[in-house]
């Protein structure tokens, strides 16, 4: 029987998501429990399971569609009895002896002259679907010819579906053709009929990259040149219309309008409310981190034997932790509704990632009781999964403090939007060496620039600073975090 | 072939060029198909050579015979002699023009023609061995085979044919006189046919017959006519007998019968004929060769386009299931020979009309009243006795009846059995209306010509519908 | 009109024909006359064309073929047929001493417009002598043109061309496939060209050159490769004067080649085949071309038979190995 399935409630406070994959098809079986449909809510894409073992009914929503929670997406066929077949016996034929009068069957009698038989056969119909329209149930000509027109259409509808989904793949794939750059050998082996098509293309063999030794020389074949005749010829194409485009000044259509879904909404409403909620001031500092850089190089082949890579991220997020420690305010949250304010004895430090669909804060739980290695390993494994958009809601959740590091792009100071509901998130610049005045001189040093943006209605700008020399001391002095 | 051996490739090999084989040859080389029809004593197979065709010649001529010593009444007065050797030499005329034509047709249709015994050799491959001069054998690689070696008389122990006492159909169809008495071991329709031969030529008949009636499978007020015109053409019946024994005495042989309780019968008679059945021809073809077993009725196992278990070969007529009549044997060639040429071909018709040619004629197609009640439907039926039409009247024969069997709701006509004379043709109307999915009402509202045996068929279909003429309706 | 015939039907057809429209096309060899030919080759044509153009020769292969010369020479139109290819070698100085040089010897004053008919090759189940694939002696040759039909149309059609050609000509007739097929032969006269090769099958992956009985097993190899490979198979018909032409040109389009022949590796034409692609086309060349031959053994028994003749699972094997280089 069929039976109704609603777009569940996936996560607090969520009133739709976004369809953003069937994982079924009209027709499919299922089992309970089994992922029918990916919906995109918050920032995370969630699976959404099969309550019922049965077969798709119906899909009610194209993907790329916004349900509301409580919308019905799918119609089961729910597996409750089967219906019973009445009993068609096949006629035996038993093999008496000389005259056998009794006609040999292959199990049910069809009312339908030969001729409409053969025509059944030649469209491929089952007769035993048809429904005769001639006296007493007769099947006729234009019984089984409408039959097959029947099947004809569903077959249509069914293989222009299959092209759609065809289309999108290709789109997905497109490839990038990066220009290569030229080998310069000075001896490369090929097939004659490769050195033909070099020479045609007015390629020099020696530089078509190699990606094939022979008889420990380079060796390129046909494709290769191809491609690299084909990179050069993009390369100056492309430098052309580069020139021509800043002569012209045309640069194609106007305007470009990209949707403004899913998870970039969703970000984007998220700083909305925290940037008109809080009232931001941005304290900034530098940090000169001489010793830390060293403590670093030292442990780096450390690390690679343990087999991780040692970034100065776990140590940044060791002395963030000595300084919420030290400075409580910074680790907390504003209840408005009771007036209070939530002092966190638990230390989650959030890590700002930049993925392909936007800005993603996984958290590390507990930053407090983890080691420098575990905190480095947790942070590749949640950096890499959100990055494949393949880590849970749960996971960006719960955070009382964040970081984020867009020095590894570039950039010195920022004023970074804090991460609503926390009240402080500590922005990095890039770490690398900067002019630093030192008993009256000037000398290069390891530097890393701290932005420190703060919820005014709790902390003070006096607390801030306090936090951030605390926070600079334990970058300064490295060895500090050992007492940690 | 000097040394080596240079096969030669066909497309369909077709073993046996009975009304099975010849058919599905002609059939196929009309399709265009390159095919190579093997035979290994004679063009047209048992049915034409001695079978179905020179049966029917002598039970013609014996009719003719019959007809006209009998008809006084009519007031002919015949003094009728029959030259035994003369009938049986006209017979062998006759199938000599068919089996030529056979070879003939089969020269038209590009069909290939070899004689020899074929057997397999392994996958896609023959050996056929040449009984006589040129070449002592060679090798046929087939795409698609088809096994239509069709069937032998079964023999009793005890009761080996020897073509001089104890005869065969064969033997029986052959005969340069009439014997003056003769023991038929077996009431089939092939034992049927020929003691109605025999008895119209003055030879005493006794039917010795293992179980209580003659003809099995057909319905008791069917037979019953059989039967008594039997009877009364001087056939004795002895039933729930067997033959156990026989041996010669004197110039003649005693044949020793029994019966389920042990009593033992003695017939003093010139000759004996065994006619107690068939069984399909597989054992020299050496299916193991291609894996290939009979089912445990000794047939081979096909689908519904004629394929055995093994791709591409195929089998029709009496080695595939079902009767072993040589017009389904002709239809599955038939569907065979399109099925290879690509077509979408199938085994697929509802009924297979029978036919004994004994005084009267029988003819049945379809289901029975009782198997039309077990296959769940609500039969009908319409009866017309032969004694109510004109023609059968006319022509002095007027035993029998013609009945069809219905379905009430639905009015379609579901199976026809007729007794009485030209019941063998008149069926073929039954059988068309079967395979059309007609109703009662389509046989009864056409025209049937008058006065013609054909018109108890519209009446029984009227009398179904309640509403014949010429008899009164139930 | 037309009959469907097979290869050897063809061949009695051909020279039965050739025989009627010219007085002076004598056949001459053992068991031709009134036994027919121990293959049916030539059947009948003893009873229509008479003791003096039908004739049954003694057990002589070295006779047959020079008193074939001589005729020749004389300005008839011999056609000898040696019985099995293997029997040729006691006639093999008259082959290559006089048959092959009679035109240059004389300098033209004398032309030998003759045919040596022998069926060739293995796949029949014979002894010593009957199975083997020696074309290379008479390509060798200069001189002499050989001939070697795959079909019966073509059969026919050679066959004449080949009586009415005014050089020697050797005709191998592939007799494992004398009689596995028929094909549409048209009943009148008619000529297919020598030194002409025939496009079985059009392809853009591979070239394959073949000839006789192996270009059944190939057309099945480049059916069974249908999707994955696609394979263009080249019937070479005559195999002196070869048809450089077309092999150069299905070369150039497909940039691969194999070989396939039952004769045995060394010596084999494939090599010839491979030295004129390359001398032509080397930088057309992808990969090396393939030889898909018998072994370098004497031609086996026929219990293993089977495993020296090419068959399509080995040919396959070798197409992949060209196109995977």
């Amino acid at each position: 029987m069929p039976t109704e399935f609603k777009l569940p409630d996936v996560g607090e406070g969520v009133a739709e998501g976004e369809i953003v994959a069937w994982l079924v098809e009209e027709g499919d079986t299922v089992t309970e429990d089994q992922p029918v449909a990916e919906v995109e809510t918050d920032k995370a894409v969630v699976e959404v399971p099969s309550p019922y073992n049965g077969t798709v009914r119906e899909l009610h929503y194209d993907e790329g569609d916004v349900v509301p929670v409580g919308s019905v997406i799918v119609t089961f066929d729910v597996e409750g009895e089967e219906v019973e077949e009445p009993d068609v016996e096949p006629e035996e034929t038993e093999d008496e002896a000389e005259a056998e009068p009794e006609a040999p069957e292959s199990g049910g009698r069809t009312f339908a002259p030969p001729s409409v038989r053969r025509l059944a056969r030649e469209l491929d119909v089952d007769l035993a679907t048809v429904s005769g329209s001639g006296p007493s149930g007769r099947i006729t000509e234009g019984d089984v010819r409408a039959a097959a027109e029947g099947e004809a259409e569903e077959a249509e509808a069914e293989a222009e579906e299959a092209p759609k989904q065809a289309v999108s793949k290709v789109e997905e794939e497109s490839v990038s053709a990066e220009p290569q750059e030229a080998a310069g050998r000075e001896k490369t082996l090929a097939a004659p009929a490769t050195r033909r098509v070099a020479e045609e293309l007015g390629v020099d063999l020696n530089d078509v990259p190699a990606a094939e030794e022979r008889d420990g020389e380079a060796f390129v074949d046909e494709s290769a040149v191809r491609a690299y005749a084909e990179s050069q010829q993009a390369a100056q194409a492309a430098d052309a219309a580069a020139v021509q485009a800043g002569e012209s000044g045309e640069s194609g259509a106007r305007e470009e309008r990209v949707p403004y879904r899913g998870v970039r909404r969703t970000i984007g409403k998220q700083m909305e409310k925290s940037k008109y909620t809080a009232p931001h001031v941005t304290h900034h500092d530098t940090a000169v981190v001489d010793a830390l850089a060293d403590v670093r190089e030292k442990l780096k082949p450390v690390a690679e034997d343990q087999g991780f890579r040692l970034t100065y991220m776990p140590f940044i997020v060791k002395a963030v932790v000595a300084g919420l420690k030290q400075h409580p305010y910074l680790n907390s949250q504003l209840d408005e509704e009771n007036e209070e304010v939530v002092l966190k004895n638990y230390y989650n430090i959030g890590i700002a990632v930049a993925t392909d669909a936007g800005l993603m804060v996984p958290v590390i739980e507990n930053a407090d009781e983890k080691s420098i290695p575990e905190i480095a390993d947790e942070m590749r494994d949640l950096i890499e999964r959100a990055r494949e958009r393949s880590i849970s809601r749960e996971e960006m959740q719960g955070g009382t403090f964040t970081l984020t590091n867009f020095g590894a792009i570039g950039g010195e100071y920022a004023t970074p939007i804090i991460n609503y509901p926390e009240t402080a998130i500590l922005g990095l610049g890039a770490l690398e060496e900067r002019p630093v005045a030192e008993d009256g001189d000037v000398v290069a040093k390891e530097t890393l620039p701290l932005s420190l943006s703060i919820d005014h209605r709790v902390i003070d700008g006096a607390v801030a600073a306090e936090f951030a020399n605390t926070v600079q001391e334990y970058l300064e002095n490295p060895s500090m975090l050992l007492l940690e | 072939m000097v040394v080596g051996d240079v096969s030669t490739g066909t497309e369909l090999a077709i073993i046996g060029a009975g009304p099975g084989g010849y058919v599905a040859a002609i059939r196929a080389g009309q399709l265009g198909i390159d095919v190579t029809l093997i035979e290994k004593d004679a063009w047209g197979g048992t049915c034409l050579n001695y079978g179905c065709i020179p049966s029917k010649a002598l039970i013609t001529a014996t009719d003719v015979g019959h007809e006209a010593d009998t008809a006084t009444e009519m007031g002919i007065h015949a003094d009728v002699k029959v030259d035994v050797e003369q009938m049986t030499s006209w017979k062998d005329g006759v199938v000599d023009q068919l089996t030529s034509g056979v070879e003939k047709l089969c020269k038209a249709n590009g069909v290939n023609l070899v004689e020899g015994t074929a057997e397999f050799a392994g996958n896609g491959k023959l050996r056929v061995a040449h009984g006589g001069q040129g070449q002592g054998s060679e090798t046929i690689e087939y795409e698609n085979a088809i096994i239509a070696t069709g069937s032998r008389a079964i023999q009793i122990p005890g009761f080996e044919y020897d073509s001089e006492y104890v005869l065969s159909s064969r033997d029986v169809l052959d005969l340069d006189s009439i014997p003056e008495s003769l023991v038929v071991v077996g009431g089939g329709y092939i034992g049927m046919e020929l003691s109605t031969v025999l008895a119209k030529m003055g030879c005493d008949v006794t039917v010795v017959e293992m179980l209580d009636d003659i003809l099995p499978g057909y319905e008791d007020d069917v037979k019953r006519v059989v039967r008594k015109r039997a009877e009364d053409l001087g056939i004795d019946f002895r039933f729930g007998e067997s033959a156990s024994e026989w041996e010669e005495r004197g110039d003649d042989i005693v044949v020793t019968t029994e019966n389920a309780d042990g009593e033992s019968f003695e017939y003093a008679t010139d000759k004996v004929f065994v006619a107690v059945g068939r069984q399909p021809v597989l054992d020299t073809l050496n299916l193991d060769a291609i894996d290939l077993e009979p089912n445990d009725d000794g047939r081979l196992e096909t689908d519904h386009t004629g394929e055995t278990d093994v791709d591409g070969v195929y089998a029709i007529g009496d080695v595939a299931p079902g009767p072993m009549l040589a017009h389904k044997a002709s239809k599955e060639g038939q569907v065979v020979a399109e099925v290879v040429a690509g077509k979408p071909s199938a085994l697929d018709y509802q009924a297979v009309p029978a036919a004994v040619f004994t005084d009267p004629e029988i003819g049945t197609v379809g289901l029975t009243e009782a198997e039309a009640e077990e296959e769940g439907f609500t039969p009908v039926v319409g009866k017309f006795p032969m004694s109510a039409s004109g023609r059968a009247l006319t022509t002095g024969h007027s035993d029998g009846f013609v009945r069809i069997v219905a379905d009430e709701d639905s009015g379609f006509v579901l199976g026809a059995q007729i007794v009485g004379p030209e019941a063998s043709e008149l069926i073929a109307e039954l059988g068309l209306a079967i395979e059309m999915g007609a109703t009662l009402e389509d046989i009864a509202a056409t025209i049937h010509t008058h006065p013609t045996l054909s018109e108890g068929v519209m009446e029984a279909a009227e009398n179904a519908l309640g509403h014949a003429i010429h008899t009164l309706n139930r | 009109m037309s009959e469907n015939l097979t290869l050897v039907q063809a061949v009695r057809d051909g020279l039965h024909d050739a025989m009627a429209a010219d007085d002076d096309v004598i056949a001459l060899g053992e068991d031709i006359g009134k036994n027919g030919g121990v293959f049916r080759a030539t059947q009948g044509l003893h009873e229509e064309f008479g003791d003096d153009r039908v004739i049954d020769t003694p057990l002589a292969e070295s006779g047959i073929i020079g008193t074939a010369v001589g005729m020749a020479a004389y300005g008839l139109k011999p056609v000898p047929e040696i019985q099995f290819s293997g029997f040729m070698y006691p006639g093999f100085d008259q082959i290559v001493s006089h048959m092959s040089r009679m035109r240059t010897r004389s300098r033209g004053r004398f032309t030998l417009p003759m045919v040596l008919r022998a069926p060739y090759g293995g796949g029949i189940r014979a002894p010593e002598h009957h199975s083997e694939s020696k074309e290379a002696f008479y390509t060798h040759e200069a001189g002499l043109k050989v001939v070697v039909p795959s079909t019966p149309y073509d059969t026919k059609g050679l066959l004449i061309s080949a009586i009415r050609d005014p050089d020697p000509v050797v005709f191998l007739e592939p007799k494992k496939i004398y009689r596995s097929f028929r094909e549409e032969v048209p009943d009148e006269d008619y000529e297919v060209p020598l030194g002409e090769a025939s496009i079985r099958r059009e392809g853009s992956d591979v070239s394959v050159f073949t000839w006789g009985a192996m270009t059944r097993p190939t057309l099945e190899a480049a059916e069974n490769l249908e999707g994955e490979i696609d394979v263009e198979v080249v019937d070479l018909r005559t195999l002196d004067p070869m048809d450089e032409e077309t092999i150069v040109e299905s070369f150039e389009k497909t940039g691969r080649a194999a070989v396939v022949h039952e004769a045995p590796q060394t010596g084999g034409l494939a090599g010839e085949i491979a030295a004129t692609l390359q001398e032509h086309s080397l930088l057309y060349q992808e990969a090396p071309v393939e030889r898909i031959t018998g072994f370098d053994t004497p031609f086996p028994l026929y219990a293993l038979e089977d495993f020296y003749l090419p068959e399509a699972e080995r040919i396959s094997d070798g197409l992949r190995e060209v196109m995977a280089f």
